[in-house]
């Protein structure tokens, strides 16, 4: 962290739904440091990842970990109701829970389709719906708060093999405008960050699944090969989205509303490359 | 009903030539241009200008020829274009002049000489941009740029001209012409280029010049009244799927 800036989000209170995921953790952290209250929630205390838990860093206050599930509107409901005990508001939520199953649809069962949904779209709803009363105590205290909901280039275009989040993810593009037109005079920012490819546990197992059908390949140079494509280089890292939804969180963004913002190392910005 | 009469610059080959042959068929009555002498096989009804539309004076030509021709004009098709393989730091101010001097100052010339002839009538402009005015293809920065420019003219013809004028523009993907064989030529196994372009494209094969004639066709239509200022794509899926098309590696 940066010693010689003052932190962007002091005083913030932030729920991360995901809180234990690749990108959630890196949200989580950066924000602490930034010297928001952080409120971490997932479905596990270790979510997607096997690392031990981290701890607050000295003199941060730490908001506890939430167990939550974001399909499950009791969950959702509990978890605001405490944190409506502990802070009476909400400034910042984060929508980072999400989970990707690597089929088409013809291979889909409708219990896939469901389960894809449920976590990305509905969760997403469920969330924002009950997180309103605290945005709007927050927008009443500080002049605005802000819904940062994870969206994916590949609500854009598609990759294959990977049907059901792809229309989750152009779901939840079009739920973050229909939320900032809506909720916008009341104070409360919405935006989508839509990553690329993200360097995080969900990006290792679409790899190593059907959907990325390396030829004849092996992973690494497989992953080579495809880093190769993007301009910059790189895959992404979840400290990358952790910059974008760190801004897109704090003040300095309080025009910006309603926009997807894509985060892909300018893989997008090319049509796609032949071979030549 | 009178028969509708049709400028296609560029006309002499490639999309253009089979925007020309489209039209003919459509029992359009057709004049055409490019800064070569007409093609042999060229249809005889067919009326032949040379012009370099980057020319004032030539595009305002081809419309004066049309009218003399036929006495009216009901669709302008921009066709002409001209690519430069070359990123910004290697383009020299004579690649300048003549990729925006044909791709953006041309378009921008036939669409002026033509709006007052295509507003009498009740008229049809149809730009050729590209996927590439979207997204860049590399190595062709001057290009790309130039279709992004065919692209928001479309879009201030369509509003400052309408209802008189309809104006759209198509945005094609690969398109097998001369302009795609160069390219697989530069490849160092062509055979294994070109499959792997095939293999990219959802609809399992390039384009040829007909399918983007076709949309050409629609777009002159009754059936295409109500489309006005759109790009519309036609890339047999190519744009659909991520730049990153990792069963390809």
């Amino acid at each position: 962290m940066c010693e010689t800036k003052a932190p962007i989000l002091a005083g913030k209170v932030a729920l991360v739904t995901g809180g234990r995921g690749g990108i959630g953790r890196a949200i989580c952290e950066r924000f602490r440091s930034e010297g928001a209250v952080v409120y971490p929630a997932d479905i596990t205390k270790s979510g997607s990842m096997n690392a031990s838990g981290e701890t607050a860093k000295p003199g941060t206050r730490d908001g506890p970990f939430i167990r939550l599930d974001v399909t499950a509107e009791d969950s959702v409901r509990s978890a605001m109701a405490r944190i409506g005990r502990d802070e009476s508001r909400l400034d910042v939520l984060v929508n980072a829970a999400g989970i990707e199953i690597e089929k088409t649809i013809d291979e889909t069962t409708l219990e896939d389709w469901n389960r894809v949904l449920a976590v990305n779209v509905t969760g997403t709803f469920l969330t924002s719906k009950h997180a309103l009363p605290l945005l709007r105590q927050a927008a009443r205290h500080s002049g605005s708060a802000s819904i940062i909901n994870f969206g994916s280039y590949d609500g854009f275009i598609a990759d294959p093999g990977l049907a059901a989040y792809c229309a989750s993810k152009g779901a939840v593009h079009a739920l973050t405008r229909a939320m900032a037109c809506d909720h916008g005079p009341e104070g409360i920012r919405v935006n989508a960050v839509c990553p690329g490819y993200v360097d995080t546990p969900m990006l290792q197992s679409f790899f190593a699944g059907d959907g990325s059908g390396g030829a004849g390949q092996t992973l690494g140079e497989l992953q080579t090969a495809v880093r190769d494509v993007h301009p910059l280089r790189r895959y992404g890292t979840p400290k990358d989205v952790a910059n974008l939804v760190n801004w897109l969180a704090s003040d300095e963004a309080a025009y910006a509303s309603g926009q997807l913002w894509v985060l892909d190392g300018g893989l997008t910005a090319q049509v796609q490359q032949m071979r030549l | 009903m009178m028969d509708r009469v049709a400028i296609v610059t560029g006309g002499s080959r490639g999309i253009g030539r089979a925007i020309v042959d489209r039209l003919v068929r459509d029992d359009v009555r057709v004049i055409t241009c490019s800064r070569s002498s007409r093609p042999r096989d060229l249809p005889s009804p067919v009326v032949w200008v040379r012009a370099n539309v980057a020319d004032t004076t030539d595009a305002e030509g081809v419309v004066s020829e049309a009218l003399s021709s036929f006495g009216r004009l009901s669709l302008l098709v921009n066709n002409a274009g001209v690519q430069i393989e070359k990123p910004v730091a290697d383009s020299t101010d004579a690649d300048w002049d003549r990729v925006i001097g044909v791709n953006c100052r041309g378009v921008f010339n036939m669409c002026r000489a033509a709006l007052p002839p295509l507003t009498d009538a009740g008229g049809v402009i149809v730009n050729i941009g590209s996927i590439s005015g979207v997204q860049a293809d590399p190595g062709m920065a001057l290009y790309n740029a130039s279709k992004a420019f065919v692209h928001g003219l479309t879009r201030s013809i369509a509003i400052d001209h309408g209802p008189a004028v309809r104006c759209n523009a198509i945005c094609p993907g690969w398109i097998v012409t001369g302009m795609a064989d160069d390219a697989f030529a530069l490849a160092k196994d062509p055979d294994a280029a070109r499959l792997d372009a095939v293999r990219r494209h959802p609809s399992g094969r390039l384009g040829v010049p007909a399918d983007i004639a076709n949309l050409v066709s629609w777009l002159a239509s009754e059936d295409a009244a109500f489309v006005n200022g759109a790009c519309l794509t036609v890339d047999g899926g190519l744009t659909a799927a991520s730049p990153l098309n990792p069963g390809l590696f």
